[in-house]
């Protein structure tokens, strides 16, 4: 273990605004530190930098109290990129990274032939050697932070402390920055730990989160572990969708649309979706336009629907991907069929994984339950089971459900009223 | 292009050098008695061991009086204290990272100028004759006021530069205060006070030298010392730290040592303003902010400007003397203007 952080209070004169957080940073970790403005987090970053003493509980570096390093030392393990970027004095940009080599330097001597390449090294990896000879107080925001970066990799540290180091920077320097940390991890083994205000940056890069709030620490995990539309309206207090069209571990988050949160305001008549392949999402879209609050399952994760259901802010019943429904994931699913006023069978096709749906769906039917069958494709056209999934539908049509031929229609039967349907084709 | 600008330094510090030595013997050869600078050359030469045999023919021995014990000591003390305030003003600005600070920041100065008056008004009240009684109370009187300046300004283990600034204007005022309060009841000591207060270098000998030199000699090698860690605290003590720099104990020895210096030039001189201040921006402008380069070329023109200003002091009212403190400021006061109108985008 590289840092083990352990109970610690930290703050500003008496207040604490930090509180007893515990935290543990392996080597080569890539961590984000992310939070809403004034939680602690970059009082945290500070306090593993060794600025604020902590009032309780320490910092351990390799198992050493970081308040008995001395700081000559400590800059040689670990290099700390500052907020403020205080590049206001005519240096140029060569004499700034220079200043990267004074851990290793003796009082008095000289830059050495290795120290001169350790700069050299440290401006190309940063692109600031065509800036050289410039003076840092003419530089851009995103010119200076690349040239704090420099200085930092002329220390040649082992771990690498950032506090928002995309704060300043546009679109593109955001991208170069976080993919260039990357690349110093893997090619030099970097510990890297920074705070964050961009929680899909942070999901795209980080192993993983430390989420503070309020001053103390409220989740700890891999990105798609912690961000949630719950850990953000916990921590943020907003309500916005988690998706996750790149990578189910690296999940974003989108601010919900103002249409689809105030349609859904008392919701209460519920239907349940069975759905999968895509064929689910006109239903999502027009039933939550239309007021009602709506599930679905079982549906594999990565699948459209899910996608779609994700998104939509949907409450899902789901597999892992490309496994059959389980047997847990069907006793849920039953849950949310007898909780639902309707249950929707959409027009999905059938294969070995998903053929319990169908099951399900006859049971409820038989049961007496309301079951509406989107009936628009023939069913011989998504039959993948040889045969057994025609037998169960055949059956499913004959057991007294509404038939229908469109999603409109459907709705329309559950409304039960036809001048409320606006119809909606996306 | 790190060779280049390393021979343009040389140069520029050769032109020093050769400024300075200038001025010397130009501030030796002015005065009441003109003193050809050929034969002022001479008689240094001749005072130096293995060369007095070859130089003295020839030489005015009441010509070699007024050089040796008044005149030599007189630029040496100008020098010393031009290169002190000089040093001491550049290394406040660094520390504090604010072009405004002097050496007289931290209150210093109002702390040695009320010791100097105490000891002019006890001397007269009492009548009792103290050998070196102004410098002697002006040094111990600055080294107090640095360590009440310094204790108010602790929070907690740190010295953060704001609070420091603030209580050193704070007792600055409050000693200010007191030295017109003395000023006030001085009565016929009046003009003493007010004429050590503009500053001098009228009738200082070798003893001021020696005065001067432990101090002077103790704080700027500290200044120089930490030439490279003044450079990383001007990025910020943060990134200072961060760059494995000890940021609180080099800034309580920068603070001890620039105001040691300080103290040692206002009880050999007076207060002479404007040196400490604008010296190190002139050098700025033309050596940029590498304090390892800054120094040395702030303590050349710090002492060759004091010298050159003390000659002025001395020739423009002759006989009479100007207090050297007038001089700086009427002479340094536009020269800066200009230079701040020429490239007013970086001052510092």
């Amino acid at each position: 273990m590289l840092f083990n952080i352990l109970g610690v209070t930290c703050g500003y004169g008496a207040s604490p605004v930090l509180q007893d957080a515990s935290v543990q940073i392996h080597s080569r970790d890539f961590a984000g530190i992310v939070g809403p403005n004034g939680s602690g987090k970059s009082t945290l970053l500070r306090t593993i930098s060794r600025v604020l003493q902590p009032l309780h509980g320490k910092v351990l570096l390799e198992e050493e109290d970081i308040y008995d390093i001395p700081a000559s030392r400590l800059a040689k393990k670990m290099a700390v990129i500052p907020q403020e970027q205080g590049l206001n004095f005519p240096f140029t940009v060569r004499d700034v990274v220079m200043m990267g080599r004074i851990p290793h330097l003796k009082r008095f001597a000289k830059e050495s032939l290795q120290d001169l390449e350790a700069v050299a090294r440290a401006m190309e990896l940063t692109d600031t050697d065509v800036l050289a000879d410039r003076q840092v107080n003419e530089l851009s925001g995103g010119e200076k932070q690349r040239v704090l970066l420099a200085r930092a990799l002329a220390q040649e540290p082992k771990i690498l402390l950032l506090d928002e180091p995309t704060a300043y920077l546009d679109l593109n320097y955001q991208i170069e920055i976080m993919e260039l940390l990357v690349r110093l991890r893997r090619d030099y083994g970097l510990t890297i730990v920074m705070v964050l205000h961009d929680i899909n940056l942070a999901s795209r890069y980080c192993d993983y989160l430390v989420v503070v709030k309020q001053g103390s620490i409220h989740a700890i995990g891999a990105p798609h572990q912690v961000i949630t539309t719950n850990m953000i309206k916990e921590v943020y207090g907003c309500d916005v969708r988690v998706e996750c069209s790149n990578s189910i571990e690296r999940p974003y988050i989108v601010f919900n649309s103002e249409e689809i949160l105030a349609a859904g305001k008392g919701r209460e008549r519920w239907v349940h979706v069975v759905g999968g392949g895509g064929a689910g999402v006109l239903l999502f879209r027009n039933l939550l336009k239309s007021g009602w609050k709506v599930s679905t399952g079982v549906v594999n994760v990565g699948d459209s629907d899910w996608q779609e259901a994700c998104r939509l802010g949907v409450s899902i019943i789901e597999a892992p991907p490309f496994c059959s429904v389980g047997v847990d994931e069907v006793r849920r699913n039953r849950e949310m069929m007898k909780k639902a006023e309707f249950i929707i069978m959409a027009g999905i096709p059938f294969g070995t994984g998903n053929l319990r749906n169908l099951e399900c769906v006859l049971e409820e039917a038989e049961k007496g339950n309301p079951v509406i069958v989107v009936d628009n494709i023939d069913i011989g056209d998504r039959d993948y089971t040889g045969g057994r999934a025609a037998e169960l539908y055949a059956s499913l049509l004959k057991s007294g459900v509404h038939i229908v031929k469109s999603e409109w229609e459907a709705i329309h039967i559950m409304e039960g009223d036809e001048a409320k349907w606006h119809p909606e084709v996306s | 292009m790190i060779h280049k600008r390393n021979i343009k330094q040389s140069i520029l510090f050769a032109i020093l050098l050769i400024i300075l030595l200038a001025s010397f013997v130009l501030g030796i050869s002015i005065g009441a008695v003109s003193i050809p600078p050929s034969e002022v050359v001479k008689i240094i030469f001749s005072h130096i061991p293995g060369l007095d045999s070859y130089l003295t023919a020839g030489l005015l021995p009441e010509h070699e009086t007024i050089i040796m014990t008044m005149r030599f000591p007189r630029v040496i003390i100008a020098a010393l204290v031009g290169a002190g305030l000089a040093l001491a003003g550049a290394t406040f600005q660094g520390l504090f990272r604010n072009p405004m600070a002097d050496p007289y920041v931290i209150g210093v100065s109002s702390g040695a100028a009320l010791g100097a008056v105490c000891s002019i008004l006890v001397q007269s009240l009492w009548d009792i004759p103290i050998r070196f009684g102004i410098p002697a109370f002006a040094f111990v009187f600055a080294v107090a006021t640095i360590f009440l300046v310094y204790n108010l300004a602790r929070v907690g283990g740190k010295v953060p530069v704001m609070t420091l600034l603030l209580s050193g204007i704070a007792v600055n005022s409050l000693l200010s205060a007191l030295v017109s309060f003395c000023m006030f009841f001085s009565g016929n000591q009046l003009h003493k006070v007010v004429f050590w207060l503009l500053g001098g270098f009228s009738g200082r000998g070798w003893d001021y030298v020696y005065i001067f030199l432990p101090y002077g000699i103790v704080g700027s090698t500290v200044i120089f010392i930490y030439a490279r860690e003044l450079n990383a605290m001007l990025l910020g003590e943060e990134p200072a730290q961060h760059l494995g720099i000890e940021v609180e104990q080099v800034k309580r020895h920068l603070l001890i040592a620039a105001a040691l210096l300080t103290g040692a030039c206002v009880s050999v001189s007076g207060l002479i303003g404007f040196v400490g201040l604008v010296i190190p921006h002139i050098v700025r402008m033309l050596f940029g902010p590498d304090h390892r380069t800054l120094l040395p070329a702030v303590a050349l023109i710090g002492a060759a400007f004091l010298l050159v200003a003390d000659v002025l002091a001395r020739v423009v009212i002759a006989p009479g003397e100007l207090p050297v403190g007038i001089v700086t400021a009427l002479v340094g006061g536009p020269f800066f203007i200009y230079l701040l109108r020429r490239q007013k985008n970086s001052m510092f």
